[in-house]
C-alpha cells in the first residue's frame, strides 16, 4: 500500500489531498473568492493560501484518519500556474517532507488534471480536452508521451468566461463559470459571435475584445439580456472546443473522450460532447466539480504514479515554474500506463 | 429562413461510395457528368446551436470555393470544382487519381529501408511544402488547416527524391480565408509545425528544411517568419493571470 | 451524331447536344428561340471547349430550377447564363448564345421523355449540316476563351483550358 499527499495551489484554490492505491481518503480545499468585476492578483492569492494551509492540511489528515507516519510520500505542483500562490505551496510541501521525512515529487499541474481524470472515469486511452481558467489544450497520450494536438493560440477558454463575467459584474461566487452557466440556461436569443479554429487550434480573444466592447451596450439598448449573452457565448466557446477535440480525435483514431479542468464541470459542454461522441460512435468521460476543479487529490495521484515508478524530486531541484515544459513534442510521465 | 433542402443530391450521395467520414465532412467518391468526382458533404453537426451551425457551413462551403479559385489563378494546384450545391453543403471536386497524401508518402518512406538517412529522401518534398505554401501566402490565402494530410503528392512518374517531378495538390480549404497579415499566415505556418511534427515524430530537421525553402520562395517571408517566432513563444508564456 | 447524358443527380433529366456546321439561318434560329418557338439552348460553339463544359452549365440549371433559385427566366436561358464567367445576363447572351452572322451551332436540350421527335423538329428547323459532337475542339476559339475567362498562363501551367473554364463557371456565384 502506498499512500500519497499532493499539495495544489497553482491558481486560486489551495486543496490537499490523500490517495492510496487509487482510494481517495480525503479531498479538502479552500477558494479565494474576489468581488465581482475583479480578478484575482498573484499577491494576494498567495496571501490567502498563506492564511489557510494549515487548516486544510489538519483537515486532510483528519478526513482520512490518518497521522503523518502513514505518508509515504509528499506530491506537490511545480507548475504552471501563478508563481507567488506555486511558490507558497511547495513551502509548505518541502517543510513537511522534511518534517515527516518523507520523499518529495514534484507533479505537472495538467498532468494531474489527466490522471485524477483516468483514475476516476477509468477512461482507457482518451483524448483529453483539458479546460480551466489557464489551459485550453487537447491532450492525447502516443508513444508514452502525452502530447498537444490542440490547444488556444491566445488567452484560456477560462480567462474568456471569467473576463466576460467581470465585464457585465456577474459574481464570482462559488465562480464566474458556474454563475454564467446558470444564467446561460434562461437565455433564449442566440447572438453571433466571432468564431476562430485554425486546424486544431482555437483563439479567442476575438470573440473577448468583441464582447467586451458590445456586451454594456447591447444591454443597454435591450438588444439582448445578459442571459442571451452568457448562452451565445457559451454556445460559440464550446462549439470550438467540441470541433478541436473532435478533430484530434479524427486525427489520432481515438474513440474516447475525457474532459478535466475546471471548465469540465459545464453541463452543457459536456452535453455537447457527448452529443458529438454519439455521433462517432465514441464515449465521453466527465467528472464533477469535485475533481474537475484544482484539488490537491489530483496531485496525490500523478505523484502516487511517478513515485510507484521510482521518480522523486531531491529537495535543491524542488522548484516551480510559471510556464509549462508541456509541448506539442510530449512531456513524459513514466510509470504511466495506457 | 429554413433553406430549402436538395434532395436529389442527398438521393445520390446515399448510393455514393464513401472514402471517409472527418470531423465535419463526408467524403464520397462517384460518378459525376461522367468523370470520377470527389464529392465533399459538410453534414450538420447536431451538438452545436442551429443558427451557428448553419452559418459554419455555409461559410466554410464558400470559403473553400473561393480559396481553390485563387490558387488555381495563381497557378497553385488545387481539385478543379465542377458544381457546389449551398443548400446540402456539397462541392464536387475533380478527382486527382494516383495520388497519396504527403502524410502517407512520409509515413511509408520512413519505414521502408534506404540507403542513407531517411531525411534526404523526404528533403525535397519539403523543400516543395514550402514552396508552394509560399506561393499561396503571397496571393494572400490563409490556409487555417494546414496538415500532410492536406497535401496530396501525385504519384504518377513521381520516383522518390526526384525533385523535379514533384507534383503537390493543397486540399480543404474549409478553414480558409484572405488576409495579407503576416500574423495569419504566421499562425498558418505554426499550425502546420504543430501538425507535422506531432504526426511524423522526429522530423524536426525536415521541417526546419521545409521553413528554409519558404522563407527562400516567398517575396514577403521575414515577416512571417517572425511572426512565426511570437507565437511560439505565446505558448510557451501564456499566463494564467487575468 | 449527338451527345446524350443522364443527370446523376437528375436521373429523370437527359441532356442532349447537337452540333450543326455551314449553318446559313442563324438569324432565323435566334428569333424563334427567342420567341418560344424553339425549346432549346442556342449556343455559340467557339465558345466551348469540350461537351463537359456544357454539361457542367445544364446539371447547374436544372439543380437551381428544382429549387426556385434561376438567375433568368427559364431553363435554356439559364444554361447560357451558366456558361459565363461573369453575373452579367445580356452579356452572357452577347457572347455565349448565337448571333445572326454565326454559320455554326450548338444546340442543347434538356428532356424527360423519349427525346427522338424533339431532335427531329430541331434537325428539322436548321439549315446546316449536322456533325458529331466531338468535333466541338475544332470550332473553339482558344483565345478568346482565354481572354474572356481571364485565363492567366501559370494556371494552365497546372491544368487545361476546359478545367480553367469550369472552375470558374462553378465558382462564379461566391468570386
Amino acid at each position: 500500500m502506498t499512500v500519497v499527499i499532493g499539495f495544489e495551489g497553482s491558481a486560486n484554490k489551495i486543496g490537499i489531498g490523500i490517495i492510496r492505491d487509487g482510494v481517495v481518503l480525503s479531498n479538502p480545499r479552500r477558494t479565494y473568492i474576489t468581488p465581482p468585476g475583479q480578478g484575482f492578483l498573484p499577491s494576494e492569492t498567495a496571501r490567502h493560501h498563506r492564511a489557510v494551509i494549515l487548516t486544510v492540511l489538519q483537515e486532510a489528515l483528519e478526513q482520512a484518519a490518518l497521522t503523518p507516519a502513514d505518508i509515504d510520500c509528499v506530491a506537490y505542483t511545480k507548475g504552471p500556474g501563478m508563481g507567488a500562490p506555486l511558490v507558497t505551496v511547495a513551502l509548505v510541501a518541502r517543510t513537511v517532507a522534511q518534517l515527516w521525512g518523507r520523499p518529495l515529487v514534484g507533479v505537472n499541474h495538467c498532468i494531474g488534471h489527466v490522471e485524477m481524470g483516468r483514475l476516476i472515469t477509468r477512461a482507457h486511452n482518451p483524448t483529453v480536452l483539458y479546460v480551466s481558467g489557464g489551459n485550453t489544450q487537447v491532450i492525447a497520450y502516443s508513444e508514452r508521451r502525452y502530447r498537444i494536438f490542440g490547444e488556444t493560440i491566445d488567452i484560456a477558454v477560462g480567462n474568456c468566461l471569467d473576463r466576460f463575467a467581470r465585464v457585465i459584474k456577474i459574481s464570482n461566487d462559488p465562480s464566474p463559470g458556474y454563475n454564467i452557466e446558470q444564467m446561460a440556461k434562461r437565455g433564449r436569443q442566440y447572438v453571433e459571435l466571432p468564431y476562430t479554429v485554425k486546424g486544431m487550434d482555437v483563439s479567442f480573444s476575438g470573440i473577448l475584445s468583441y464582447i467586451e466592447e458590445a456586451a454594456n451596450k447591447m444591454l443597454a439598448s435591450a438588444q439582448c439580456t445578459a442571459e442571451d449573452l452568457c448562452f451565445s457565448l457559451q454556445e460559440t466557446l464550446f462549439s470550438m472546443l467540441v470541433e478541436i477535440t473532435e478533430r484530434a480525435m479524427a486525427h489520432c483514431g481515438s474513440q474516447e473522450v475525457l474532459i478535466v479542468g475546471g471548465v469540465g464541470c459545464n453541463l452543457r459542454l459536456q452535453e455537447m460532447m457527448g452529443v458529438m461522441c454519439e455521433e462517432r460512435g465514441a464515449k465521453l468521460f466527465a467528472t464533477d466539480e469535485r475533481f474537475c476543479i484544482d484539488n490537491g487529490a489530483m496531485i496525490a495521484q500523478a505523484g502516487w504514479e511517478m513515485f510507484r515508478s521510482g521518480q522523486t524530486t531531491a529537495l535543491p531541484d524542488s522548484w516551480i515554474t510559471q510556464r509549462s515544459e508541456f509541448t506539442s513534442a510530449g512531456l513524459l510521465l513514466s510509470g504511466s500506463t495506457s | 429562413m429554413e433553406p430549402e433542402e436538395s434532395m436529389a443530391v442527398s438521393d445520390f450521395l446515399i448510393k455514393g461510395n464513401l472514402l471517409k467520414q472527418g470531423a465535419e465532412a463526408r467524403v464520397y467518391r462517384d460518378t459525376f457528368l461522367g468523370k470520377s468526382t470527389i464529392i465533399k458533404e459538410r453534414f450538420p453537426k447536431k451538438y452545436r446551436h442551429p443558427l451557428l451551425d448553419e452559418k459554419l457551413t455555409h461559410r466554410r462551403t464558400v470559403q473553400e470555393v473561393r480559396s481553390i479559385q485563387r490558387c488555381r489563378k495563381a497557378g497553385i494546384p488545387t481539385p478543379v470544382v465542377h458544381f457546389v450545391d449551398y443548400t446540402s453543403h456539397c462541392i464536387f471536386l475533380e478527382d486527382i487519381v494516383d495520388s497519396v497524401t504527403v502524410r502517407d508518402h512520409i509515413v511509408s518512406t520512413q519505414q521502408r529501408p534506404h540507403p542513407g538517412p531517411t531525411l534526404e529522401h523526404l528533403a525535397p518534398l519539403a523543400a516543395k511544402v514550402g514552396q508552394i505554401i509560399a506561393k499561396m501566402h503571397d496571393e494572400d490565402v490563409v490556409h487555417g488547416d494546414l496538415t500532410t494530410s492536406n497535401m496530396l503528392l501525385r504519384t504518377s512518374g513521381y520516383v522518390v527524391g526526384d525533385a523535379a517531378e514533384l507534383s503537390l495538390v493543397l486540399i480543404d480549404f474549409g478553414l480558409s480565408y484572405i488576409s495579407a497579415l503576416p500574423e495569419d499566415k504566421g499562425v498558418d505556418l505554426y499550425v502546420l509545425e504543430k501538425a507535422f511534427l506531432s504526426t511524423h515524430p522526429n522530423t524536426e530537421a525536415l521541417f526546419q528544411k521545409l521553413l528554409k525553402s519558404y522563407a527562400a520562395s516567398s517575396k514577403k517571408s521575414s515577416a512571417v517568419i517572425k511572426k512565426l517566432d511570437e507565437v511560439r513563444l505565446r505558448g510557451r508564456k501564456r499566463s494564467m493571470v487575468g | 451524331m449527338h451527345t446524350s447524358h443522364q443527370l446523376e443527380l437528375y436521373p429523370k433529366q437527359t441532356v442532349t447536344q447537337l452540333l450543326f456546321k455551314g449553318v446559313k439561318n442563324s438569324a432565323e434560329l435566334r428569333k424563334s428561340a427567342m420567341e418560344g418557338k424553339i425549346n432549346a439552348a442556342l449556343i455559340n460553339p467557339k465558345m466551348i471547349v469540350d461537351s463537359f463544359q456544357v454539361l457542367v452549365a445544364a446539371n447547374k440549371a436544372v439543380h437551381l430550377q428544382s429549387i426556385g433559385k434561376m438567375k433568368t427566366r427559364g431553363l435554356y436561358s439559364e444554361i447560357i447564363f451558366n456558361l459565363s464567367p461573369a453575373n452579367n445576363i445580356s452579356e452572357a447572351f452577347k457572347r455565349f448564345g448565337i448571333s445572326d452572322s454565326d454559320d455554326s451551332v450548338l444546340v442543347v436540350l434538356v428532356a424527360t421523355d423519349d427525346e427522338s421527335q424533339v431532335l427531329a423538329d430541331i434537325t428539322e428547323k436548321v439549315d446546316g449540316q449536322q456533325v458529331p459532337v466531338a468535333e466541338l475542339p475544332t470550332l473553339t476559339d482558344v483565345m478568346q476563351i482565354r481572354k474572356l475567362y481571364k485565363v492567366t498562363p501559370q494556371e494552365e501551367k497546372i491544368g487545361s483550358l476546359l478545367d480553367s473554364v469550369v472552375c470558374r463557371m462553378a465558382t462564379k456565384d461566391v468570386v
